[in-house]
């Protein structure tokens, strides 16, 4: 007996292994630069050793904790060490960078920051709300600096007051989504449209509040939000196949798992002709119609240029009030325009930060 | 250092849940799984309570009682409506998410600023002394001393014999003219509310309630269990409790051994686990059979 529950923990477990193995695997190709973390991170340091002799500078250890395997979080943290460059902190020249990605689970979170401490970090950056309120519980009673970014309300969050001011020795940029301008947008492209479609995981707190965001500016562009919670990825399928039967357009937001998933679902409202819209580039880039949404790589860099201040010891973190980016910019898709037939409107298009012309691959 | 502090932090925490796996797992011989919700389910009712400005004290009590609940609900479904363990376990896991949403009001409920069992007006001198930096492994290690002895003393009590028995020869109990479903309920309880209890004090460490943390929380007691039996077994005098409190602390080594060292990416921990767990599995088999030889 003790032994068939043993088995069955033992497949429990590996099937889990697996199932995050496969997930992250498939990022590998695009975030080559910084994802074998510690292998880079231990050739820097070498290097590192090396350079700051000649030109005298200081050099730094960064610990970056990601939350999960995610495009927009990937391109934060890409923009974040270009951020750091620009200000002249570089990897692998006076930068170590040392990074873990906790893909999706709390109690690895925390053992990659307690990880972090233990070597000594100069700083730990944070990538989305669970990884930047573990950081800062952990970081608490230390010295050692914050910088989180992708936190879509610090405030809910408890890291900032509502006077955008830090709750500790933490700060950082926050991801919230131009609302307003995606409805508008929205809008523009589609002047009959009465219904959005709004899919969310019920476990992601940035998702809820966002949807309650668009619940409230909706009727003002004369629309109607559909909503339709998930509670994992197995739900994706049926809840879209719902949700497309009663609206005339589908809207992303930044949730982890449905964003995960947009294949899938690009292929089911494709077959109806349905379009998406996106959160961000990246959910343009594979198939989404268009976009008001942040460049990820931009709130990466923004992020970079508020770590270098504190590194360079010019401010205290604490002292730093959290930043967004304020300005959406327009993504378009021209390929999938053209399958469903419809015209972006130049005015769009016009001022439009990229266009797409083709449908690229999935690579999260 | 800071390292250890980690480690000490996490088994001492996680050494509770693992004292509530060893009653089911061990004693019972029931793979509880509903484990992986009532964790999460002692962390939603500590950040909810907390955030309405609830006493921290309280809130443990509310937490485990929380615990209770649910694995009665679990133990009421096996006992009474006759369905297999691992899916009563099952059953109680995935309805319990709903529940934890509910309760905590959405995914993620942050409480920094309260006051909790780590920072209050009490610790404060502790936190400022030169040993501060041990303030959590010493508030952990006195929580889980008190669950230890408390176990230990109900275990030696005519219930706890009854629990004893019920996993060993379920007959025993019956010919006791006790009824066993009744004693597994009980133990079931008893199990879910030191795996709540230690979800609260989890998550007044972290400082916020994150839906998440309950993935895994299973195979790590699990793990701790039998770590600690195994590798323990032939020391008469260490009692299993201690055993498996030490076993949650090395699981804990273990695996931040793996991730200082580097050589794994972090999404291969819970492979790691799986191998860890099968080693112990096989080195304690073998030389069980060349015992027996």
């Amino acid at each position: 007996m003790k032994k068939t529950i043993i088995a069955a923990f033992m497949i429990t477990a590996m099937a889990a292994a697996a199932a995050g193995c496969g997930g992250s695997g498939g990022s590998s190709q695009k975030t080559a630069p910084a994802e074998n973390g510690s292998g880079t991170a231990s050739q820097n340091s070498g290097e590192a050793s090396e350079a700051p002799a000649s030109s005298g500078e200081d050099s730094y250890t960064i610990g970056i904790g990601q939350y999960a395997v995610h495009g927009s979080l990937d391109n934060c943290r890409e923009g974040f060490l270009q951020g750091l460059a620009e200000e002249g902190i570089e990897e692998g020249k006076n930068l170590t960078v040392l990074y873990e990605n906790a893909n999706g689970d709390g109690s690895t979170g925390t053992q990659i920051i307690s990880n972090f401490l233990s070597q000594d970090v100069d700083m730990v950056c944070a990538i989305a709300t669970p990884m930047a309120q573990t950081a800062y519980g952990a970081t608490k009673r230390t010295d050692v600096p914050v910088i989180y970014t992708a936190v879509t309300d610090p405030v809910i969050a408890q890291l900032a007051t509502e006077d955008k001011m830090p709750v500790g020795n933490i700060t950082g940029t926050s991801d919230k989504l131009p609302v307003e301008e995606q409805l508008q947008m929205i809008r523009q492209i589609l002047p009959d449209a009465k219904t959005i479609g709004i899919m969310y995981s019920t476990g992601e707190v940035n998702s809820q509040s966002t949807l309650e965001e668009y619940k409230e500016a909706a009727p003002e562009y004369g629309f109607e939000i559909v909503e339709s919670g998930v509670s994992g990825a197995a739900d994706i399928p049926l809840a879209a196949d719902n949700l497309l039967s009663q609206v005339d357009c589908l809207n992303n937001l930044t949730d982890n798992t449905v964003v995960s998933s947009l294949p899938i679902i690009l292929d089911k409202s494709e077959d109806k002709g349905i379009p998406v819209f996106g959160s961000e580039i990246e959910q343009v880039r594979i198939g989404c119609l268009a976009s008001m949404g942040l460049d990820y790589i931009e709130l990466g860099k923004q992020t970079g240029h508020m770590a270098a201040q504190v590194l360079k010891g010019e401010k205290e973190a604490s002292e730093m009030p959290y930043e967004i980016i304020e300005e959406a910019s327009f993504y378009g898709n021209s390929a999938v325009a053209e399958s469903l037939g419809i015209t972006l409107p130049e005015e769009l298009t016009g001022s439009a930060a990229q266009m797409f012309d083709s449908i690229g691959e999935s690579n999260s | 250092m800071s390292i250890l502090l980690g480690i000490l932090e996490e088994g001492l925490i996680y050494a509770i849940l693992a004292l509530g796996v060893y009653i089911t797992y061990s004693i019972l011989d029931f793979p509880d799984l509903s484990v992986d919700s009532t964790f999460p389910l002692g962390s939603a009712v500590t950040a909810a309570l907390l955030t309405a400005g609830v006493p921290a004290p309280a809130a443990l009590a509310a937490a485990f009682l929380g615990g209770v609940l649910a694995g009665t609900i679990t133990g009421l479904i096996h006992v009474k409506l006759k369905v297999v363990d691992l899916l009563s376990g099952i059953i109680v896991m995935t309805g319990l998410y709903s529940i934890n949403l509910q309760i905590a009001g959405g995914a993620n409920l942050a409480f920094f600023g309260s006051s909790t069992i780590f920072e209050n007006s009490l610790t404060d001198p502790l936190w400022s002394s030169p040993v501060g930096d041990f303030t959590v492994v010493i508030i952990s290690l006195i929580a889980v001393v008190l669950v230890k002895i408390l176990l230990d003393a109900y275990l030696k009590t005519r219930s706890g014999y009854l629990l004893r028995a019920a996993g060993d020869n379920d007959t025993l109990v019956t010919s006791l003219a006790k009824d066993k479903g009744t004693v597994k309920i009980i133990g079931l309880a008893l199990a879910n509310g030191l795996v709540a209890l230690s979800g609260s004090i989890y998550c007044q460490k972290q400082g916020f309630f994150e839906i998440s943390t309950g993935t895994g929380s299973m195979v790590i007691g699990l793990a701790s269990v039998i770590i600690g039996t195994k590798l323990f077994k032939r020391i008469s005098f260490i009692k299993t409790t201690t055993a498996v409190i030490i076993g949650s602390v090395l699981y804990k080594a273990c695996i931040a051994a793996a991730m200082a060292v580097g050589i794994f990416p972090t999404h291969y921990m819970k492979f790691l686990t799986a191998a860890l767990f099968l080693i112990i599995l096989v080195v304690s088999n073998r030389s069980k059979r060349k015992g027996a030889a």
